[in-house]
């Protein structure tokens, strides 16, 4: 066995120890990348800049906690955004494992960040099983699905969601969507009720609804952690406010930039490895 | 406002994702600990969910607290019930109804959803002009051009009617470079989405978890 050949034979978890490292270091000391906006971030920032105050729209949940990394600061610089607009948001998810928690733990920390009040500024709706049957239910009736909040408030009597009957009176729906769900808003509700849907997909779902805003089926799509930092970079920029509030995607990316070049090093090298001991036999 | 000691709840959570680390060690039996209470708490969690988000608000509050007017939920309520009747064998037959009121809605909301709202408009989406004056300019023609190329090399690719010979196979081998394109795009997201995962778990177990602990035990 060659050198070359002992290198392409090294310990995996060397390579995990060297990721590890990678992720670690710009944790604990962060370096401050620049983030560039992409055209399908903006759009749905520009949606959402463009409604009046008292406008609502759907927040959909639509998430687990493993994919909290991603679709969290999405919904965390979403939230601040409409609240600073004067936007009602109704939350709800459709998601089983763990979508209605998820929005329990941003609402709270909104409430905390900005002091917008449950029930006023926002009312999360909670989970509902059916996934197609809850969304086409939804097009007909909010009350026939959502008969009350997640604490059991009935929603006719939760200022938030007056005038809320369906989604003739919602301006958009943005689903942050883990699995197939983030589609159903897209070729379900936006199909056949014509409301403006937006998603905040994880990255590995990104690839698939880019097609979707290229037809112009979904007005923009935020793809992964990337996609968050940059909704975070536009809400900072527009409201100094807000710019001091944690922004834990911007973080994350100097990490994935980091380890996204360990990666890059080892491909080649692995590439390189591999064409030498061709050339040596 | 100083930190915090990690409350019970951060030292379970701590536990539970360096025990998951240690598999890229090797497999252990602390991993399989992990591996199992997250099946256990996953299982548990929705059933608890779906009894007080679903059955209690849309179905038992409205059906006994006001029967004459939600009598109609009695339906769905008995097609439920009868999905259970599998494990009673001399009546399990009956559950297939309840099966095929379940599989007869969806193939309806699938088949009108598909092709309303991915076949046609992904379809139309497409058919895109290759004239720079109605594209918007010589860039934006390109881009429209390089979409129609690929829709329709990737097509031929997946034609299987006929050999790949004559002018199909060059078309095919380029469709085979849009998919190369595609499959390398999707591998760079998911590269990402996974590292997003450990990032995650990552800053929990340092800034929710050991510096908290290291800052209360150093003292500073």
């Amino acid at each position: 066995m060659n050198w070359a050949q002992k290198l392409l034979m090294i310990d995996r978890r060397i390579i995990f120890l060297l990721v590890f490292l990678g992720a670690l270091i710009p944790i604990l000391v962060p370096i401050g990348l620049a983030v560039r906006v992409s055209p399908p971030v903006k759009s749905i920032f520009d949606r959402v800049e463009g409604l009046k105050p008292g406008d609502a729209i759907m927040l959909s949940f639509d998430y687990g906690p493993s994919d909290g990394p991603e679709l969290d600061p999405m919904a965390n610089a979403i939230l601040r955004h409409c609240h600073k607009k004067g936007v009602r948001v109704l939350g709800l998810s459709l998601f089983p494992l763990g979508g209605v928690d998820m929005g329990i733990a941003r609402f709270s920390q909104l409430s905390l960040e900005t002091g917008a009040r449950s029930g006023i500024d926002y009312v999360n709706l909670g989970y509902k099983d059916g996934g197609q049957a809850a969304m086409k239910l939804l097009g007909e009736s909010l009350p026939a699905v959502f008969p009350s909040d997640v604490t059991g408030q009935p929603v006719g009597e939760i200022p938030a969601a007056q005038g809320v009957r369906n989604y003739n009176d919602i301006e958009l729906v943005i689903s942050l969507a883990t699995s197939v769900l983030g589609e159903w808003w897209i070729n379900l509700v936006n199909a056949q009720f014509g409301v403006d849907v937006a998603v905040g997909s994880t990255a590995v779902s990104a690839p698939k609804y880019y097609a979707y805003v290229e037809a112009g089926q979904a007005i923009g799509v935020m793809g992964g952690m990337k996609g968050a930092s940059e909704y975070e970079d536009l809400v900072a920029q527009n409201y100094p406010a807000l710019a001091g509030l944690s922004r834990t995607a911007t973080v994350g990316m100097d990490v994935q930039s980091i380890v996204h070049l360990i990666i890059i090093m080892f491909i080649v090298f692995g590439n390189v490895m591999f064409i030498m001991t061709k050339r040596m036999k | 406002m100083g930190l915090q000691l990690p409350g019970f709840g951060e030292w379970v959570a701590a536990f539970l994702t360096l025990a998951c680390f240690s598999f890229l060690y090797r497999d252990n039996t602390l991993y399989r600990i992990a591996e199992s209470i997250f099946a256990g708490v996953s299982f548990g969690y929705y059933i608890g969910l779906a009894r007080l988000n679903t059955l209690e608000p849309n179905l038992f509050r409205p059906l006994f607290g006001n029967f004459s007017e939600h009598w109609t939920l009695v339906i769905p309520f008995a097609l439920g019930v009868i999905l259970y009747f599998r494990y009673i064998p001399k009546l399990a037959w009956m559950a297939n109804w309840s099966l095929a009121v379940y599989v007869g809605y969806y193939i309806g909301v699938n088949l009108t959803q598909r092709l309303q709202g991915e076949i046609l408009p992904q379809a139309r989406g497409t058919m895109l002009a290759l004239d720079p004056s109605r594209a918007g300019g010589v860039g934006p023609m390109l881009g429209n051009l390089v979409v129609v190329v690929g829709v329709i090399t990737v097509l031929v690719y997946f034609f299987f009617s006929s050999p790949h010979k004559g002018p199909l196979k060059p078309t095919a081998r380029i469709g085979i470079y849009f998919l190369m394109v595609s499959f390398g795009a999707s591998f760079g997201y998911t590269v990402m989405g996974r590292v997003s995962l450990l990032i995650g778990r990552l800053t929990f177990v340092v800034n929710d978890w050991a510096r908290p602990l290291l800052v209360s035990m150093l003292g500073s």
